[in-house]
């Protein structure tokens, strides 16, 4: 009989990253196949591009790492392919499934093949493997190759309907708003926005779908409530504010639809429970995830309101995943609530409120 | 899963209700020269030498104190032979051959309850000293320098929790000696003059809540309580233990006495009664086998110094042999990994505990998500002290605070990657020290 020496613990929680990432594809399953019902051949090439673009990036990233290293010797082809394929395990595909996943039901169906295909290298290379693969990446995959397809080649992008939209609205509802012109929000019927009835990137219209990969999500807990809830709770807490100012100066537009239409439009919902809740990107702690959501709610808002573009979420992201490794710095990172979280925190939701309040009510023109 | 470990499986329910078994003597009695605490030692007796059961027959040296040993059988002491320790190490053994007489040595002897009466805390501190008595529940710590201290006390706390998974020791031990655990808590509390004394237990253990209950009703003018605390792993660390059962939070660094509390294992306050009232050491000791690689796991009354390779066969061998197996000592989260089943059960080991480890699961990269931190009973960042060990920064090693860390084990527990956080931890706590 074999004993085993092995330091303590010995024994171990009933889950692994695995399953981690199969609960993570199961949750997004349903958005997958609504995006197939409502774009059927324009979302399967999506589909088809990132996955089979990130997966083999990773795959010749995982030979790449476990080459033989130089000893003098010659080694065959074969030997060398070998080496690598030993190392090669299920959750190096797995993980770059999911970014794929992600990244395909951000980009518009309407994007041509070769923005998908361009912002999925880029996305997986420079967004991932260039950091050293799983696990120490900075940026988060998907929306490094989304914001990267978008700057270069947003103009190129078709506007589709989804096969159950009856609305003959050509542009999405974002940007169709154009700055501070809010007074066509009242022709976006709530339940249109909540259903997925309008044009738009695939998979981010699909509120069902998406509510309910985030319940899974929750009962298995692979992600963060914390995250989750400041981003969306500071976005909102901020869009009250904004909704108020405009209904006081537009009385059609109502507080409580301003900020419904808000939070159902654009990839709010998606990029709250699929994005940001990336482990990889966010920080470690929990006081320091309160705060990281909250900034990137922020950010999303500001973008919204006086960006250039009309949809902030994937730049917010990115903006607070630079910051993560900011806030869990060793000096000062804790995982007990302190002061200077509170105060940090409360700041950067303050601050940026009173800042768009001031502007909203003396800067632009709000129509 | 990103997600806080607290309750942890406790697979007791069978073992927490097998009654103890009293085990045969063996042959061959084993008792260990030095220990973790005692690097050095002078043994008495030559080869050839009859020794009577609880003889002085040797004395451990360690840093800042002396620890007689005592022989727990009576035989003719046969020499030396290098065993393995629960420590890790290879360690001589006292190798006594037991002639199943149990002569006891004239040093055993009753005291009277006037004699006990009579007895002040510095006699408490001597006769602790010279009966051995240490903390049982793992640590060895000796017990008599707990005695020693100088700080008010006013509660006594019985720590009789026993956090880790599928050790039932403490468990048996508070079901069937209730009596002398009381007892035994009512003699230290005397010796502190303490005005209040506190048995602490899971609250889950409806037996031992019961069992309790009952008993300190005939003990009306005792004033000790049963205090039931919370389920959670590590509860039975003392900070965690005296947090649950009075509300006081001991800051890390600081010793519970300066708040007026001192907590006893179970098995040491029945260890400390033992040696007022018949100036006898520790010879026998309750020990769980136990683990899905035992084949009838049980509960022993083991006297100290019995080879564990004797107790597994009573209990029917191992389970499915051909499976790689992890042998342990004390429990699966804490408790030591030895090479081989070649071990003696000395005062210190609370259980033996086998388990299959079909295959290991592999390191996966860390994703950050952050359970370990949310786990963590100290507040520490396990994965951040992890990536300033790999990186080599003292500094930051430093910064991170890992000596607050009480190699709980929860860390690689809830590691969602299989990694070994907590050999980072313990290296990091090695890094910490260095100039």
């Amino acid at each position: 009989m074999e004993i085993i020496k092995e330091t303590s613990p010995h024994i171990k929680r009933k889950d692994n990253l695995l399953w981690m990432m199969l609960d993570v594809i199961i949750a997004l399953l349903p958005t997958i196949v609504l995006s197939f019902i409502a774009y059927g051949v324009h979302y399967l090439k999506n589909y088809l591009i990132s996955v089979g673009v990130m997966c083999f990036a990773e795959f010749v990233f995982v030979l790449i790492k476990n080459h033989i290293p130089y000893d003098g010797k010659k080694h065959p082809l074969k030997e060398r392919l070998l080496k690598g394929l030993k190392e090669y395990r299920v959750t190096d595909f797995l993980v770059p499934a999911v970014s794929a996943l992600i990244y395909s039901l951000i980009m518009p169906a309407g994007a041509s093949w070769y923005a998908v295909l361009i912002g999925a290298i880029f996305g997986i290379v420079v967004g991932k493997l260039i950091f050293g693969g799983t696990g120490n990446n900075i940026f988060n995959p998907a929306a490094v190759g989304m914001v990267a397809a978008k700057l270069c080649f947003g103009s190129t992008y078709v506007n589709l309907n989804p096969s159950f939209a009856d609305v003959s609205v050509s542009a999405t509802p974002l940007g169709n708003i154009n700055g501070l012109a809010f007074s066509n929000i009242n022709d976006y019927s709530l339940l249109d926005l909540f259903l997925g009835r309008i044009g738009g990137t695939s998979g981010e219209a699909f509120k069902i779908a998406i509510l309910a990969g985030f319940v899974y999500l929750l009962i298995r807990r692979d992600i963060d409530w914390r995250i989750t809830l400041s981003y969306i709770g500071s976005f909102a807490f901020m869009m009250l504010f904004a909704g108020i100012i405009v209904h006081s100066k537009l009385p059609e537009v109502g507080v409580f639809h301003f900020l419904a239409y808000q939070l159902l439009s654009g990839g709010l919902l998606f990029g709250a429970v699929f994005m940001i809740t990336d482990p990889v990107t966010s920080p470690i702690n929990a006081p320091a995830r309160w705060i990281y959501g909250a900034l990137a709610g922020v950010l999303t808002v500001i973008i919204r309101l006086f960006g250039a573009l009309p949809e902030g979420v994937g730049f917010s992201i990115l903006i607070a995943n630079a910051c993560a490794s900011a806030l869990e710095y060793h000096a000062w990172s804790s995982s007990r609530w302190k002061k200077w979280h509170i105060i940090a925190l409360s700041s950067i939701i303050v601050l940026p409120t009173i800042i768009m309040v001031l502007a909203l009510l003396f800067g632009g023109k709000i129509a | 899963m990103i997600a806080k470990s607290k309750y942890i499986q406790d697979r007791k329910k069978l073992l927490g209700r097998l009654p103890t078994i009293n085990i045969d003597v063996p042959d061959f009695i084993y008792i260990a020269t030095d220990n973790a605490r005692c690097p050095k030692s002078d043994v008495y007796v030559k080869e050839g030498d009859h020794v009577n059961c609880c003889e002085l027959i040797g004395m451990r040296h360690g840093a800042f104190f002396d620890q007689p040993i005592h022989s727990t059988v009576s035989g003719t002491f046969l020499g030396f032979e290098e065993h393995y320790h629960r420590s890790g190490k290879k360690v001589k053994f006292i190798k006594i051959q037991n002639d199943h007489l149990d002569t006891l040595d004239p040093s055993v002897k009753t005291r009277t309850k006037e004699e006990v009466e009579a007895l002040t805390k510095e006699d408490f501190t001597q006769i602790i000293k010279d009966c051995a008595s240490v903390g049982l529940g793992g640590s060895s710590f000796p017990t008599y320098i707990k005695f020693q201290t100088k700080e008010k006390i006013d509660t006594i706390i019985i720590n009789g929790i026993e956090c880790e998974p599928y050790v039932t020791a403490d468990h048996r031990l508070m079901l069937e000696e209730p009596e002398n655990v009381i007892e035994g808590l009512e003699l230290i509390m005397k010796a502190f003059s303490a005005k209040r004394g506190l048995i602490c237990v899971k609250n889950k253990y409806n037996d031992i809540k019961q069992v309790y209950k009952e008993l300190l009703r005939r003990y009306p003018n005792s004033n000790i309580e049963l205090c039931p605390v919370g389920n959670f792993y590590p509860q039975g660390w003392e900070i965690a233990m005296i947090k649950g059962a009075t509300g006081i939070n001991v800051k890390s660094g600081e010793l519970p006495a300066k708040y007026g509390i001192m907590n006893f294992n179970v098995s040491t306050v029945a260890g400390i009664r033992q040696a007022i009232l018949f100036n006898k050491p520790v010879i026998e000791r309750l020990i769980a086998v136990t683990g899905d690689g035992i084949n009838y796991p049980s509960n022993f009354k083991v006297r100290v110094g019995t080879p564990i390779k004797y107790l597994i066969e009573k209990c029917g061998g191992y389970k499915n042999p051909d499976i790689p197996k992890v042998f342990i000592l004390g429990g699966p989260m804490m408790g030591a990994s030895l090479p081989t089943d070649d071990t003696i059960a000395t005062k210190t080991v609370t259980s033996v505990i086998v388990l299959n480890k079909p295959n290991e699961e592999k390191e996966e990269p860390c994703i950050r998500c952050g359970s370990c931190v949310y786990s963590c009973p100290v507040g520490l960042e396990p994965v951040q002290i992890m990536n300033a060990v790999k990186a080599m920064d003292k500094d930051r090693v430093k910064k991170l605070n890992p000596l607050k860390c009480i190699e709980c084990g929860l860390c690689t527990y809830s590691c969602t990657s299989s990694i070994k956080v907590t050999d980072f931890v313990r290296r990091a706590k090695i890094i910490a020290k260095l100039p």
